[in-house]
C-alpha cells in the first residue's frame, strides 16, 4: 500500500516522529505553565507518539506496507518519506513503547533536578530523532535522525555539565597507559560525540558513493533497479561503500573499533543509559543493517556478484566486540558500566546474527535471530539500566561494593532485576534472553559459512561470561552483607529503600515482559520469523524457511533436518545451556552463595595480569588517546607555531586592512550632499546609455 | 479595442478594499479628534485587518486557481496573473509586517491616522505595480506607492535627519519620475502604443532609425527603476533615506517598495530588451556586480544598524540582479530573482523591525545599543541573528536556497555566456564579504556585554511579528520546495515571448511600424 502524501494511516506514521519534535520544540514554552505541567505534556507527547506507533501494528503484522512521499529538495529530485514496513513497524513500537515507560520512570528518577526544561526537551528530540530513522525512507532522512540522536546523546551524556564528582565515571585515581580512566560528564559527551562522528563521516561517504550511482537515497528505489549496484560491483566499488555505510553504525552501535565511547557515555543521567545507551540509539546501528543488509543481499543474488565480504565484516566486528566487552565486564566495579559492557557485547551478538544472514543459505533465519535480539534486549536491558538507576538512587554510589544486601531493603528491584537479569544470563527456556541468543547460536551453527565453528566458539565463550558477570552484579548488588558505605549511611539516619511506584512500574512492566515473553518465546520467534520472512519475500524478493518450502523454490534450500527439538537446534540448545549452567554456577560460587572469595585471583601472577589487562580495557583507550588525541595535538601544534603564526597571521590583517581601505573609499563617495548624488545618478545614466549602445 | 477590466480580479479588489479602508480612517479620526486619546492601535488593527483580508483574497485566488498563469503581456491595463500574485503577496507581508510592529513603534507619535492611511495607500500602489501591463497604469501605480513614502519618510517632523531623508528621497524620487515619463513618452512617441506588450512588439519591429531613441528609452527605464531598486550608481540617496526615515518605514522602503520596483523592471526592462535584441545581459551583469559589491563594503565600516541593513539591501538587490541579467540564459534565473526577492522581503522586514524593536525600548540606533542584546532582548536578538544569518546566506535558512538557485544559474549558464559562472563567483565572495557585518552585530548582541545588563520589556506586536519571521526563514529554509515552486510558476514564459518577438521580425521587410496602432 503507497500513499503520496499525509493521507489517511500515512499521518500516523508521520506523527510517530513529527509528534515528539513538536513537544521539543514547545516544551518550553509548556514549562511557563508549571513543572508539573510541563511533566506531564513531556511524557504526554511520548505517549502521543507510542500510540500512533500503536496504531501501525496491525498493517505491520499483516505484512502491508506504507510508503508515503511529499516533495522536499526538488532540484535534487528528493523527496522526504516515511516507510512503514513491517521491519520498522516493529522497531517504531518497541522504541515508542520503551520510550514511553523511560519517561515514566524519569518523572521519578530526575524529579526536582534545576534544569528539568532541558532534559525533556532532549529526550522528547531524541525520541523523534530516533523514530526518524526508523521509519524514513531513505538515507537522507535517515542520516539527519543520526545526527540528531547523536547530539540528543552529546547533551544527555553531558546534562550534569558542572561536572560534579559523583557523576563521573570510573575509579579515581585509575591510569593506564599513562591515561587517566575516570571522565567526568563533559569530557565523556564529547568523547562520545567525537567517536561516533568518526563513524557518521564514513557513513556519509558511503551514501554519498551510493547516491552517485544511484541517483537516489530511497530505499524502495534502490532496491527496485538493481543497475546500480551492478555498476557499482564492475568498478569494485559496492562493498566498500556497504562497509562504509557500516561505519556509521559501528559508530552508533559502539562496535570493535569504535567501542570506546559507550562506556563513559555513562555519565548521563541513568534514564538517558536506559533509553539511549541501551534500549534504542545503540541500537540504531543495528537497525541500519537490518535496513540494508537484505537490499545488499538480495541484490548481490539477483546480479550474480559477490557481497559476501560484506557480511563476513559484519560478523566478525560482532563477534570480535562480543568477545572483547564482555571480557572487559567480568571484572568493572562499576554497575552501569557492566551494564554498558554488556550491552556492546550483546550488539555483538545482534551484528553476529545479521552478518551470518548473509554468508547463510537461509537468509530469513539469522536475519531474525539478530533482529529477536535487539527486540529482546532492549527490553530487558532498559529493565536492568532502569534498576541499576533505581540502586543509584537508593546508595548513592555507583559501585557494586558499595552495595550487598540490598535483596531485604530493595526487594521489588531485586526481583524484578532478577527476572531481567536472568534474560540476560540466558537462562534456559523461560527467559526472552535464551531465545533470542538460541536463534543466534542456531543461525551461525546452520549457516554453512567456512567459518563459522570459530564464531561458533566465541559465541559460547560470550555466553559464560555473560552469565557470570550478570550473577556477579546481581550477587554484588543484592546478596551477602551489607557494605561499609551503606551501613555509614544507616548510622547517619538514611535508610535504603526501594524508589517509588513511578521508577519501579515501568521497570517492572519490562522485567515481567521479559519472561513472559520467554515463556512464550518460541511461538513468539516463529511468528516474528514468518512475519519477517513474508516482508523478505516481498520487499527484496529473498526466499526463505518455510516458504521457499511451500513455493518450492529452487534457490535456497532450508536446512530443517538438524531442527527436531521444539523446533530448536540441539547442538546449540545445549551448548547454550551449558553456558549458562557453568557461567552462572561460577558467578554463584564467588558472589551469591559466597564460597569463595574472588580474591583468588591476586594469588597467581598469571591471574593477576589477566585481571590487570581486562581492568585496564584492553588499553584501547590508552591506545585511543595517544593515537586520536595526543599524537594529532603535537601535529597540530607544530603547525600552528611554523604554519599559522608566521604565514596565515601575516595574510589576514592585510586582508582585513585592505577591505577596510576600500571601505573608506567607498564611503568618502557617500558624503551626504545632495549635489554630489545627483551628480552620480546623472553620470550613471550616461553610463547605462553607453553601455546600450557599445 | 480594450475589454472592460473584471472588477472581480486581483488589483480591483486590492484597490477597493485597501482604498476605502485607507480613506476611511482619517475620516474616523477627524470624527474622534476631541477626545484626544492616543487612537494609534486602533489604526494599526484596521490597517492590519484590512491588509490581512486583501492577501487573503490574493492568497485565495491563487490556490483555487482563479488567476491567470504568469504571462508577460495583456490587452487590458492590468491582468490578475500569477506573476502579479507572487510580487503582491510578497509586498503584502512586508505591508502587514510593518503595519503590525507599528502598534508597537508607533505608539504616542503625532498623526497615527495619516500614518497607517499613508502605509495603506502606497500598498496599493505597490500591488497595482505589479498587475500592470500598460505604461500609463505603470506610472499613476508608480506615483501611488511613492507620494505615500516621502510623507513617511520625514514623519518624524521634529527629527533633522529625517527631514532631510524625505527631502533628498523627495528630490531623487521626482527626478526618476521624471525619468519615468519621459522614457514612458519617448515610447509612446515611436510606437504609438502605452500598452507594454504592444510597444515591445513594435519596438520588435522598429525602424533602423529610430532605434537611438528605443535605446535611450530603455537606459532611462533602467535609471528610473534603478533608482527605486537601489541599483549602483542610482542608489546614493538611499542610505541616508533608509537610515533617517522611521524605522518602521525603512523596513517598508528595502522590503517593500524596492521590490515594485524590480516588478516593474521585469515586466519592461526585460521582455523589452528581449524584443529590441539587445546584448544588455553585460551591462546588467557588471550593475549586479557593482551594485552587490559597493553595498557590502560600504556596509563594513558602518556604526549604525539600520544604516547597515540599507547597504545590505542594495547588496541584496545586486544579488537579484544576477537572476535579471542571466534570464535569457537561465531557466532558473528569473525564478532565483523572485524567490530571493520574497526571501529578502521577509528577511529585511525582520532586520529592520528588529532594529525598530531595539528602537522603542532603547531608543538607540548605534551598534553600541547592541551590545549585550542577546540577553537582554533574547527574541530581538535572535530573530535579528536569524534574518542576518539568511541574509548572509547560511544553511538551512530560506535565504541560502534563493542564493543556491540563482548562483547555480550562474554556473549553470557557463556553456552560453563565459561570464556567467563569473556572476555566481562574484556573489559568493561577496556572500562570504558580507557576513563580516553581520557577525559583527551578532558578536556585539551575544558576546559583549552592555554597561546595564537588565532585562528589557520586548514589545508584544513585534515580538509577533518577529516569530513569524523566524518560522518564514526556518521553516522555508528546511522546506523550501512550496516557495520555490511558487516563484517558478511566477515566472512569465520567456520563450514564448521570443518566438512571438522573432516571428515578428522574422518577416522582411517588416521596418515599418505595425499597423493600426499609429504613430
Amino acid at each position: 500500500m503507497t500513499t503520496t502524501g499525509f493521507e489517511g494511516i500515512a499521518i500516523n506514521a508521520w506523527s510517530v516522529w513529527l509528534l515528539p519534535f513538536i513537544g521539543a520544540a514547545i516544551i518550553a514554552a509548556v514549562a511557563r505553565a508549571g513543572h508539573r505541567v510541563r511533566d506531564y505534556a513531556a511524557v504526554g507527547f511520548a505517549l502521543a507518539s507510542a500510540i500512533s506507533a500503536a496504531t501501525l501494528l496491525p498493517l505491520g503484522l499483516e505484512g502491508a506496507e506504507v510508503h508515503s512521499q511529499i516533495p522536499w529538495i526538488s532540484s535534487l529530485g528528493l523527496e522526504a518519506g516515511v516507510l512503514a514496513d513491517p521491519l520498522s513497524i516493529i522497531m517504531a513500537n518497541l522504541v515508542a513503547w520503551i520510550s514511553f515507560l523511560i519517561m515514566v520512570y524519569s518523572t521519578g528518577y530526575m524529579h526536582g533536578d534545576r534544569d528539568l526544561t532541558r532534559y525533556w526537551f532532549f529526550m522528547l528530540f531524541f525520541i523523534g530523532s530516533m523514530q526518524l530513522i526508523v521509519l524514513s525512507d531513505n538515507l537522507l532522512m535517515v542520516f539527519f535522525g543520526w545526527e540528531g540522536v547523536g547530539l540528543a546523546s552529546y547533551a544527555l551524556i553531558g546534562f550534569w555539565y558542572y561536572d560534579r564528582k559523583k557523576d563521573y565515571v570510573g575509579v579515581e585515581g585509575h591510569i593506564a597507559g599513562g591515561i587517566p580512566m575516570w571522565t567526568s560528564p563533559t569530557h565523556a559527551g564529547m568523547k562520545a560525540f567525537l567517536m561516533t562522528r568518526a563513524g557518521d563521516v564514513m557513513m556519509l561517504a558511503g551514501m554519498f558513493l551510493i547516491f552517485a550511482y544511484a541517483g537516489t537515497f530511497g530505499f524502495v528505489e534502490l532496491a527496485e533497479d538493481p543497475a546500480w549496484a551492478f555498476a557499482m560491483s564492475q568498478q569494485n566499488l559496492l562493498v566498500p561503500a556497504a562497509v562504509l555505510l557500516f561505519g556509521g553504525a559501528i559508530g552508533k552501535s559502539a562496535q570493535f573499533p569504535f567501542n570506546e565511547w559507550l562506556l563513559e557515555a555513562m555519565t548521563g543521567p541513568t534514564a538517558v543509559s536506559a533509553l539511549i545507551h541501551a534500549a534504542t540509539m545503540v541500537k540504531a546501528g543495528v537497525f541500519l543493517v537490518a535496513r540494508i543488509g537484505p537490499l545488499f543481499f538480495a541484490l548481490a543474488s539477483a546480479g550474480a556478484f559477490s557481497v559476501e565480504q560484506f557480511f563476513e565484516v559484519i560478523a566478525w566486528v560482532g563477534a570480535i566486540t562480543a568477545f572483547l566487552l564482555a571480557t572487559q565486564a567480568l571484572v568493572n566495579p562499576e554497575i552501569k558500566k557492566v551494564l554498558a559492557y554488556s550491552t556492546g557485547s550483546q550488539i555483538g551478538y545482534m551484528m553476529m546474527g545479521l552478518g551470518i544472514a548473509g554468508l547463510s543459505v537461509n537468509f530469513v533465519e539469522g536475519f531474525t535471530a539478530g533482529f529477536f535480539l535487539l527486540i529482546s534486549h532492549a527490553i530487558f536491558k532498559a529493565s536492568l539500566f532502569m534498576g541499576a538507576g533505581a540502586l543509584l538512587h537508593g546508595v548513592g554510589s555507583r559501585f557494586m561494593s558499595d552495595m550487598g544486601g540490598l535483596r531485604i531493603h530493595m526487594k521489588k528491584t531485586y526481583v524484578f532485576m532478577l527476572l531481567a537479569g536472568l534474560s540476560l544470563a540466558a537462562a534456559p527456556v523461560i527467559t526472552l534472553g535464551f531465545w533470542s541468543k538460541d536463534a543466534v547460536f542456531a543461525s551461525v551453527l546452520e549457516s554453512g559459512y567456512t567459518f563459522s565453528t570459530p564464531l561458533f566458539i566465541i559465541a559460547v565463550v560470550v555466553a559464560v561470561m555473560t552469565a557470570f558477570y550478570t550473577f556477579r552484579m546481581l550477587g554484588m548488588a543484592f546478596f551477602g552483607k551489607k557494605s561499609r558505605h551503606i551501613e555509614e549511611m544507616e548510622h547517619r539516619g538514611h535508610h535504603v529503600h526501594d524508589a517509588g511506584p513511578r521508577m519501579w512500574v515501568p521497570y517492572g512492566i519490562l522485567a515481567i515482559a521479559s519472561i513472559v515473553i520467554g515463556v512464550i518465546g518460541f511461538v513468539f520467534e516463529a511468528d516474528l520469523e514468518h512475519i519477517l520472512g513474508e516482508y523478505l519475500a516481498e520487499s527484496f524478493g529473498i526466499q526463505g524457511g518455510e516458504e521457499a518450502s511451500e513455493e518450492e523454490a529452487p534457490v535456497t534450500i532450508a536446512p530443517e533436518g538438524d531442527r527436531t527439538w521444539f523446533g530448536l537446534n540441539p547442538t546449540a540448545a545445549i551448548a547454550s545451556i551449558g553456558a549458562f549452567a557453568v557461567g552462572g554456577a561460577l558467578g554463584y560460587i564467588f558472589y551469591i552463595g559466597r564460597h569463595v572469595s574472588p580474591q583468588i585471583i591476586s594469588r597467581s601472577i598469571v591471574t593477576r595480569a589477566i585481571w590487570k589487562f581486562l581492568y585496564n580495557r584492553w588499553y584501547l583507550n590508552s591506545a585511543l588517546y595517544w593515537g586520536a588525541v595526543i599524537g594529532p595535538l603535537a601535529i597540530y601544534r607544530f603547525i600552528w607555531r611554523y604554519f599559522e603564526s608566521t604565514i596565515v597571521d601575516g595574510i589576514n590583517p592585510a586582508l582585513q586592512q585592505s577591505m577596510s581601505y576600500m571601505s573608506g573609499v567607498v564611503k568618502a563617495g557617500q558624503n551626504g550632499i545632495t549635489q554630489t548624488y545627483l551628480f552620480v545618478f546623472a553620470a550613471g545614466i550616461m553610463i547605462i546609455v553607453m553601455l546600450l549602445f557599445l | 479595442m480594450k475589454k472592460m477590466v473584471d472588477l472581480l480580479s486581483s488589483p480591483i479588489l486590492v484597490t477597493i478594499i485597501l482604498g476605502s479602508v485607507g480613506l476611511a480612517i482619517p475620516a474616523i479620526d477627524a470624527g474622534r479628534r476631541e477626545k484626544g486619546r492616543d487612537r494609534n492601535r486602533l489604526y494599526s488593527a484596521i490597517a492590519f485587518g484590512a491588509l490581512i483580508v486583501a492577501i487573503g483574497i490574493i492568497i485565495f485566488r491563487v490556490l483555487t486557481g482563479e488567476v491567470l498563469p504568469a504571462v508577460a503581456f495583456s490587452q487590458e491595463v492590468v491582468v490578475d496573473d500569477m506573476f502579479g500574485s507572487f510580487f503582491a503577496i510578497a509586498l503584502l507581508i512586508v505591508s502587514i509586517m510593518v503595519t503590525a510592529s507599528s502598534w508597537n513603534y508607533y505608539k504616542g507619535r503625532s498623526n497615527p491616522a495619516a500614518y497607517y492611511s499613508l502605509i495603506l495607500l502606497s500598498s496599493i500602489g505597490m500591488v497595482v505595480i505589479a498587475y500592470s501591463t500598460d505604461l500609463v497604469m505603470l506610472l499613476v501605480a508608480w506615483e501611488l506607492m511613492s507620494l505615500p513614502t516621502y510623507a513617511l519618510a520625514g514623519f518624524s517632523k521634529r527629527d533633522p535627519i529625517s527631514n532631510e531623508a524625505a527631502i533628498k528621497y523627495f528630490m531623487f524620487g521626482a527626478l526618476s519620475s521624471a525619468i519615468i515619463v519621459l522614457a514612458i513618452g519617448l515610447v509612446y512617441g515611436i510606437t504609438g502604443t502605452t500598452n507594454i506588450g504592444d510597444s515591445i512588439s513594435a519596438l520588435a519591429n522598429l525602424d533602423a532609425s529610430l532605434m537611438p531613441i528605443g535605446l535611450l528609452a530603455v537606459a532611462l527605464f533602467i535609471a528610473g527603476f534603478g533608482f527605486k531598486m537601489g541599483l549602483v550608481p542610482f542608489h546614493m540617496w538611499l542610505p541616508d533615506a533608509y537610515e533617517g526615515s522611521p524605522t518602521t518605514i525603512g523596513a517598508l522602503l528595502a522590503a517593500g517598495t524596492k521590490k515594485a520596483g524590480f516588478a516593474a523592471a521585469i515586466r519592461v526592462i526585460v521582455l523589452g530588451m528581449f524584443a529590441l535584441n539587445l546584448d544588455w545581459t553585460l551591462a546588467l551583469a557588471v550593475v549586479a556586480v557593482f551594485t552587490m559589491t559597493l553595498g557590502n563594503l560600504a556596509a563594513l565600516v558602518q556604526r549604525s544598524v539600520p544604516r547597515i541593513l540599507a547597504y545590505s539591501s542594495i547588496a541584496q538587490a545586486g544579488y537579484i540582479m544576477i537572476g535579471i541579467a542571466l534570464a535569457p540564459y537561465s531557466d532558473q534565473a528569473l525564478s532565483g530573482s523572485l524567490f530571493h526577492i520574497m526571501n529578502h522581503a521577509v528577511m529585511k522586514s525582520a532586520g529592520f523591525i528588529a532594529a525598530a524593536a531595539v528602537a522603542t525600548a532603547l531608543a538607540g540606533y548605534s551598534l553600541q545599543n547592541y551590545r549585550g542584546l542577546g540577553r537582554r532582548m533574547p527574541i530581538t536578538a535572535i530573530a535579528l541573528s536569524i534574518s542576518l544569518l539568511a541574509l548572509a546566506g547560511v544553511p538551512p535558512l530560506n535565504g541560502f536556497w534563493s542564493k543556491l538557485v540563482l548562483f547555480g544559474a550562474g554556473i549553470n549558464s557557463g556553456p552560453i555566456v563565459e561570464w556567467g559562472p563569473w556572476l555566481a563567483i562574484a556573489g559568493v565572495l561577496n556572500s562570504a564579504l558580507s557576513l563580516g557585518y553581520y557577525a559583527w552585530i551578532m558578536r556585539k548582541m551575544y558576546m559583549e556585554d552592555a554597561p546595564d545588563m537588565r532585562r528589557v520589556k520586548e514589545p508584544r506586536a513585534i515580538v509577533a511579528v518577529l516569530i513569524f519571521a523566524i518560522v518564514f526563514m526556518v521553516g522555508f529554509g528546511i522546506w523550501y520546495t512550496p516557495l520555490l515552486n511558487f516563484a517558478s510558476s511566477a515566472v512569465p514564459d520567456l520563450t514564448s515571448n521570443i518566438t512571438q518577438a522573432s516571428t515578428i521580425t522574422g518577416g522582411e521587410g517588416l521596418r515599418a511600424l505595425p499597423g493600426g496602432s499609429g504613430s
